[in-house]
């Protein structure tokens, strides 16, 4: 591995990545590695480090984790927020290093499920609404159950949900959201790391 | 951090609430409806009233998980969800995982950063809404544990030491401040088995996400998911369990869903059942089998109907 | 001079008020030695041995108590506490209680010592340990004791096959414990995986680090022989879960040197918990006129690092943690305020 030139580094990354302010105390962090004892990714993708990811940022290296096929793989299960002694909110800083990586055109293919998705839930007030034949389904067990076919929701309550994915930027953004120029994200943390299969 | 983190029930629900506002779930009433049902049956014995407003819409938290939109769509449909229950002058019971933690999280932001709540505000007074940051945002397993004691004395049909394995989910415990139990390691859901006349099974694994992380299950399943599906069913299998709780519809279709696509790509059969800890608590509690809706699982309950001596009812299972 | 009539009172007999009180008797002062426990020597009296040297803690503390015996100027008082203290002009009136009994005394002193050292946080809070719920999982104070009862050969405990010493338990954390740390404990795990490697050599011990703190005289040499040539193994991270399994408990942490998660497999679990104030050390400021900070540490005057208020000192632990040789430097800092204070008083003064 070549030796990495420390003025490479970039100024002020941190708050280039905290543009939320939902993570103000990533300095506190200590290396203490709890966080990835306790990640249920680590354990089967050692390369997916939350620790080093930190390290990262606040040290301004802005290469390797946005490009990369770990920032990905992170379970949003908060194990790691859990545990940590200086109460550091992980993911929310992981969310925010997945919009840079959009921003750049990396890892549209994991968002992508999720356009469809929440275009959909924009029509229906709910999220994960199956195709045709899932909705039948549902609609049968619920009535089996004696209550309404579909769950509840109001015309209103659809009208105004859409109106606020309008109003708030979403639809349009979603709308948007291609992976036309996607460019390909890869393992960037396994260099000089120890992988036992 | 000055906040108390674990606090004792009575400290959390003070007076037992004569009526709840009932957060509705998207996958709660979609992928399993007989979740919902469950709540309704159990809280009508221990005589709470339940309020539910079609108005009310997803949570919208989980755009925050999968990174597909920036927070202040989800900011704003929060404000507006809990601006609706704030108008009934209720405390917000949700029952999904997913849901406490996206409203806690999202609330959490908006009272600490004014600019925020303003910004959430400011859109949704265009529908004739404000969020005032007043209602409490609680999970119905508060209230089950809350009233341990209440649903004790009312078990009709206690399950017979059956071997259960909680499955805590992430979301509650995550939030670390403010709620019923270390994440470090939780008892409470174990207590309530107890008291139902389960047998709670300690397996190595309790405490693993169910992996499904309203993102992962979709674009990682086979990559990352599955592998550590099979570490936690293989450790409650071990342990013999022979049902396994949640109280999270999104961890239910994690890990009921999943089960047969590992016994396909593991050759090892679990047949582990996964229900609702209310829909553990109803079948002590008497409440017919066909009102709780299992033919929506994957994984049958046949044998545990069988075990624990119940009706089926006249739906098909 | 006339005999000298200044009484002084310590409060708290373990290494810092024996000093503090031996240095008051000798100098010809009277002194009350006040000691909640039967017998004096508070943590000292616990400890199996010391570092950086290896020496003999019983050694120490029998030179103390054979000192204390030949000094008839100090009074020591046993199995007593303080229960309330008023000051008068320039004295203190003290109420003292049996803690069995309710054997009761009234003193008036002239000045007071306050040494009543520390406790250990409770480790349960971290349930992620399980401290409190498996039984093999110990604080450090409670090893050393296993120690003591191993060294003395009478046990009938099986050894440990191997042996995870955890740091930083409940220091250095802002989430569920105190910010601080704790100072001696990287110290005194180095001493305590050494010596149950010298016990038990086939035993495997790990300790598992964020940093090894070794600001002292010889304990940088004392850490590295532990690791050099009693071959502890020091795994740096600091553990995020113990689950039990088959009768073991499996530790899980990142080896954050390698940037691995690892899991190890041992018998037992040493936690070494942050080192707090004795419990009533707050209340006990108050009485005499002293402050504590938010911690319930002692707090000190500006430019006297052992001066608490108006004829008010402390020393030791209930300061800030404080390995043995700073107890005694501590207690006989103290006793030097007092003695002074006590021969200005002669003089004309204060």
């Amino acid at each position: 591995m070549p030796r990495e030139k420390y003025k490479d580094k970039i100024e002020g990354l941190y708050k280039q990545v905290d543009t939320y302010n939902l993570v103000e105390n990533l300095e506190t962090c200590l290396a203490c590695g709890k966080c990835v004892g306790n990640c249920p990714v680590a354990s089967l993708n050692p390369s997916y480090n939350p620790r080093q990811i930190i390290s990262d940022v606040l040290s301004g290296d802005g290469d390797r984790w946005l490009d990369s096929e770990e920032i990905w793989r992170c379970f949003w299960c908060a194990g790691c927020a859990t545990v940590c002694p200086n109460d550091i909110q992980f993911p929310l800083l992981m969310m925010q290093l997945r919009y840079r990586a959009v921003e750049n055109n990396y890892g549209l293919k994991y968002i992508m499920p999720f356009k469809r998705f929440a275009l959909r839930a924009r029509e229906d007030g709910l999220t994960f609404a199956p195709s045709e034949k899932g909705r039948e389904k549902i609609k049968r067990y619920r009535s089996n159950l004696g209550v309404s076919p579909w769950p509840e929701i109001s015309d209103r309550a659809k009208a105004e949900y859409k109106e606020l994915f309008d109003l708030t930027g979403a639809t349009e953004y979603l709308n948007n959201t291609s992976d036309e120029s996607e460019k390909p994200v890869t393992f960037k943390y396994t260099e000089g790391r120890i992988i036992s299969e | 951090m000055n906040e108390q983190r674990v606090v004792a029930p009575e400290e959390l629900i003070p007076e037992v609430p004569e009526s709840i506002f009932l957060f509705r779930s998207c996958t709660g009433s979609m992928e399993y409806p007989g979740t919902e049902n469950a709540i309704k049956e159990v809280m009508n014995k221990l005589g709470v009233n339940i309020v539910m407003d079609p108005d009310q819409t997803c949570c919208s938290g989980y755009l925050l998980t999968c990174s597909a939109y920036k927070p202040e769509v989800s900011l704003a449909v929060t404000a507006r969800n809990l601006a609706i229950v704030e108008k009934q002058n209720l405390d917000t019971y949700v029952f999904c995982n997913g849901c406490y933690g996206y409203n806690r999280e999202l609330t959490h932001i908006m009272k600490h950063n004014p600019a925020y709540m303003q910004m959430a505000n400011d859109v949704i007074a265009k529908q004739g809404y404000k969020y005032e940051g007043k209602t409490e945002i609680h999970h119905v397993q508060e209230l089950w544990y809350r009233l341990k004691d209440e649903i004790a004395a009312k078990v009709v049909k206690p399950l017979q030491g059956l071997k259960v394995g909680v499955h805590y989910g992430c979301h509650y415990l995550a939030q670390q401040y403010h709620i019923l139990d270390d994440g470090g390691y939780p008892t409470f859901h174990e207590d309530i088995i107890e008291a139902i006349g389960g047998t709670p099974v300690f397996y190595k694994e309790r405490q693993l996400c169910c992996g499904y992380s309203v993102g992962r299950g979709i674009t990682h399943k086979e990559a990352t998911v599955q592998p550590h599906l099979y570490k936690k069913f293989k450790s409650a299998k071990e342990a013999g369990v022979e049902l396994m709780t949640t109280t999270c519809p999104g961890c239910n279709v994690g890990l009921d869903r999943e089960q047969p696509n590992l016994a396909k790509r593991y050759a090892e059969e679990f047949n582990i059942p996964v229900i609702d800890l209310s829909q553990l608590i109803s079948i002590a509690l008497g409440v017919p089998v066909r009102k709780l809706g299992f033919e929506a699982n994957t994984v049958p309950l046949d044998g545990i109907i069988n075990r624990l001596g119940l009706e089926r009812g006249e739906s098909s299972l | 001079m006339n005999d000298k009539v200044e009484t002084a009172l310590v409060v708290g007999g373990g290494l810092a008020g024996m000093e503090a009180a031996l240095k008051i008797g000798q100098a010809g002062y009277k002194v009350v030695l006040v000691e909640k426990q039967p017998v004096l020597g508070g943590v000292l009296g616990q400890l199996y041995s010391s570092f950086p040297r290896w020496e003999d803690p019983q050694a120490l503390l029998n030179n103390k108590l054979e000192q204390i015996k030949q000094c008839p100027q100090i009074m020591v008082l046993t199995g007593m506490l303080v229960a309330a203290a008023r000051r008068e002009a320039n004295v203190y009136c003290v109420d003292l209680q049996g803690t069995n009994q309710g054997d009761k005394r009234q003193i008036k002193v002239d000045a007071a010592v306050l040494a009543t050292g520390f406790e250990l946080f409770d480790a349960s809070v971290y349930g992620e340990y399980g401290y409190g719920i498996y039984p093999n999982v110990v604080n450090s104070l409670e090893f050393e004791a296993k120690l003591k009862e191993w060294g003395s050969g009478h046990s009938q405990q099986l050894p440990p096959q191997s042996v995870a010493f955890f740091k930083c338990v409940g220091s250095r954390d802002r989430s569920k414990g105190k910010p601080y740390c704790s100072k001696i404990c990287c110290m005194y795990t180095a001493k305590q995986a050494g010596i149950v490697k010298d016990m038990f050599p086939e035993a495997k011990a790990y300790v598992f680090y964020m940093d090894y703190r070794a600001a002292g005289k010889d304990y940088e040499e004392f850490t590295r022989s532990v690791i050099e040539t009693k071959h502890v193994r020091y795994v740096r991270g600091r553990p995020s879960k113990v689950l039990p399994e088959n009768g073991k408990l499996i530790v899980r942490a990142e080896d954050t040197l390698m940037g691995v998660p690892i899991e190890v497999e041992v018998d037992m679990i040493v936690l070494a918990a942050a080192i707090i104030p004795s419990a009533g050390t707050k209340e006990l400021a108050l009485m005499f006129g002293a402050v504590t900070d938010e911690y319930g540490f002692l707090e000190h005057e500006i430019f006297n690092p052992v001066k608490a208020g108006d004829r008010v000192f402390f020393a030791g632990a209930c300061g800030f943690a404080v390995e043995t040789q700073g107890a005694q430097y501590q207690g006989a800092a103290a006793a030097a305020e007092v003695i002074g204070l006590f021969n200005r008083v002669e003089q004309g003064g204060d």
